[in-house]
């Protein structure tokens, strides 16, 4: 049972580690690559696609500005999140939030991941359990003889 | 079907599937931001901004206490501001005197210097001011030019016209700053 079990150790750990890594926040980041980070999130109010990080508009770089202005003076991330959202409503966001729709978009693909992995388990036990080969007349015959 | 759990199982990863394929295809393709057809800020106090005129005089919006006032952002080079400006003008002669009223133009995304000659040039004669930083277009969650508020003598914003807008927009603006709509 041990010996069987490892494998699936194994791989949980590799998964926990690596999503510990993915997600875990940085501990120590400067003011810089936190003003950086959060222009990250936020859509371009007048370009199309672009996050306020990546583009020369405007309003784009006024954004950077109000951001690093906002990380000197203390404030958190979801304060300055909040401070978008209330200019510019929710679609300032480029990730979705958790709620209404963002919680179809972030919850639809782990409830597929979910089952299909299910699935597959219980495909592979019953792989495992059922015969591939069957015994076909002539075998059968063969063994009665035998038997006999 | 019950001795079968794949196939519910089957089902239920189709579905979730289909359903976020459904989810994105009505999104993907759509700007959320340019589609939002009204700003967050309506019934919220208007953002105190401060502008200074071509002719240095600094407007803000605490000096324009006890008007109803309309904001413009504008700028030289977009089609939709040129388009524009025969209403402005229009709705500008006939509330001038106005004791009540205030228009304010906001210079968004242009040079001083081709906004300076633009207003002389196309005899625009409202108050039109440059906003360092970009702050005020900021402030307003603005998402391009031009765009277009209205906010009541005490100071909350009352309405709100993205892209060009005619005269009746202009007067409905200001009726709904004066709390007459």
């Amino acid at each position: 049972v041990t010996r069987r079990l490892l494998p699936w150790a194994g791989l949980v750990l590799v998964v926990a580690v690596t999503l510990a890594v993915v997600l875990w926040p940085s501990g120590d980041r400067s003011d810089a690559a936190r003003a950086r980070a959060l222009s990250e999130e936020f859509r371009c109010p007048e370009c199309q696609g672009l996050s306020a990080a990546d583009s020369s508009a405007p309003t784009a770089r006024a954004i950077r500005a109000d951001i690093r202005d906002r990380v000197e003076s203390g404030q958190s991330d979801a304060e300055i999140r909040q401070a978008m959202v209330d200019r510019f409503g929710e679609s300032i966001l480029l990730r979705p939030e958790g709620g209404g729709l963002g919680l179809v978009v972030w919850g639809l693909p782990v409830a597929a991941l979910a089952l299909g992995g299910a699935g597959l388990a219980l495909a592979l036990r019953r792989w495992r359990r059922e015969p591939t080969m069957h015994a076909t007349a002539a075998d059968e015959a063969l063994v009665d003889q035998a038997r006999s | 079907m019950t001795s079968h759990p794949l196939r519910w199982i089957a089902l239920g990863v189709g579905v979730a599937v289909a359903g976020l394929a459904v989810v994105l295809a009505l999104q993907v393709g759509d700007d959320q931001l340019q589609a939002q057809p009204r700003s967050e800020l309506l019934g919220d106090p208007a953002p105190d901004f401060t502008v200074t005129t071509f002719d240095g005089e600094e407007i803000t919006l605490e000096s324009l206490a006890g008007k109803a006032v309309i904001v413009n952002f504008w700028n030289s080079w977009c089609i939709p501001c040129k388009q524009e400006e025969p209403a402005l003008k229009e709705f500008y002669e006939q509330h001038r005197d106005d004791t009540d009223f205030a228009l304010v133009g906001i210079v968004r995304d242009d040079t001083k210097g081709a906004a300076r000659k633009a207003v002389g040039a196309r005899d625009i004669e409202w108050p039109m001011g440059t906003d360092p930083g970009g702050r005020a277009a900021l402030d307003f969650g603005t998402r391009g030019q031009p765009e277009t508020y209205a906010i009541t003598p005490d100071g909350l914003v009352a309405g709100t016209q993205y892209g060009p807008a005619s005269v009746e927009n202009l007067e409905t603006l200001l009726a709904t700053a004066r709390g007459q709509r």
